[in-house]
């Protein structure tokens, strides 16, 4: 399986600035960079109207579980989908082997024309991923620094409300 | 796997809810949901691809943000699969890029079978990943302790953590919230130390 580089500010700026360019380009409302597993790792454009969270871990299932449609009919050239909608529409499409580009945008928007950028948008993420990848890997965040003694409580349990 | 986000100190990883049908990943989830303590706004939407009857179709997604640990904000999202058997391959999908597992096995005598079976679906699931579950942090967690026919916990332990290296295990009663955030903190606490110890999870 596929493993994302270790990704540092800069790749994220570059990242951002590759999203505001499409942003820009499609007047789309937001644009994501998701891994397959569901994580988020960078967005630009509106991110207040939408739980991107939660975006970001149902964009790649159904993602994931559409290519295994398209493997189960024998179809290897399976790269995007397209969710159409009344109001908003979504695009998913592949960036290199681990990561996801995910174009959100009003339906009256034409999805020629963020295909048509997306696809280079998509190009230019993975370039910057592979250079990532081939970048040595420098001095990470001391994880050490998260304190261990604490986190035997990390998630603690409201307490119950006395019942009168 | 679990990112860190270096720009804005943030450190996000996935935790899978695994095991037989009907055994209470979705109640874990239901009840983390319900009653885990955060600050305002920092628990997502319990989210449930569930087919009208409850059970699980696809996954039920619980994103929550901890408490930040020496300034990192700590994001976990909590996922569940499907049990039932047909649904092996939705399973494989919400495996991909997991970070910790609980296993969530039904403590009711009957059920010991699918128990086992569930367990070895998983190691499956994850060498077809290219993952290795001893290189995953898991804990068990045997629920339903409440139901009259519960095996002893030996007799679990016999079964399911019969290992070089034994795990730990949780007694649960899930519906009542009992052992539920025991599982979740010690599957969290496993992560980190892990992340510690090698201290090369993915960078973002």
């Amino acid at each position: 399986m596929a493993t994302l580089p270790q990704l540092i500010e800069e790749d994220i700026q570059h990242f951002s600035g590759i999203l505001q360019e499409l942003l820009k380009h499609t007047e789309a409302t937001t644009a994501l960079v998701i891994d397959k597993g569901g994580f988020l790792i960078t967005h630009q454009g509106n991110g207040e109207e939408f739980d991107l969270t939660t975006i970001a871990a149902l964009a790649s299932g159904a993602y994931m579980a559409n290519q295994t449609i398209a493997n189960l009919v024998h179809e290897t050239n399976f790269n995007s989908v397209y969710q159409q909608g009344e109001k908003f529409s979504m695009y998913a499409t592949c960036v290199g082997d681990e990561c996801l580009l995910v174009v959100i945008f009003q339906a009256t928007l034409s999805v020629g024309v963020v295909k048509y950028f997306a696809e280079p948008t998509a190009q230019k993420l993975a370039e910057q991923l592979k250079i990532a990848h081939e970048r040595e890997p420098g001095e990470g965040l001391d994880l050490s620094i998260l304190n261990m003694a604490d986190t035997s409580g990390v998630f603690k349990k409201k307490r119950q409300k006395r019942s009168a | 796997m679990a990112i860190i986000n270096q720009a804005t100190k943030e450190l996000q990883v996935k935790i899978v809810y695994y095991g037989p049908a009907m055994g209470g990943k979705t109640t874990n989830l239901v009840q983390v949901h319900d009653h885990v303590q955060t600050s305002a706004g920092n628990k997502g939407k319990l989210v449930s691809l569930a087919t009208s009857s409850d059970r699980t179709l696809f996954f039920d997604f619980l994103p929550i943000e901890a408490m930040s640990i020496k300034g990192f904000k700590t994001k976990f999202q909590l996922y569940t699969v499907p049990g039932q058997v047909i649904y092996n391959t939705t399973r494989q999908l919400v495996l991909r890029g997991v970070d910790g597992i609980v296993f969530v096995a039904d403590s009711q005598y009957e059920k010991m079978a699918e128990n086992v079976e569930s367990f070895q679906n998983l190691e499956e699931n994850l060498r077809s990943l290219k993952m290795n579950l001893a290189d995953i942090p898991y804990v068990l967690q045997y629920n339903k302790r409440d139901l009259a026919n519960a095996a002893p916990v030996e007799y679990m332990e016999f079964l399911l953590n019969n290992r070089d290296i034994q795990v730990p295990s949780f007694t649960s009663t899930a519906h009542k919230c009992e052992g539920v955030f025991e599982s979740l903190n010690m599957i969290t606490r496993m992560l980190l130390n892990k992340f510690i110890s090698q201290n090369t999870p993915q960078y973002a």
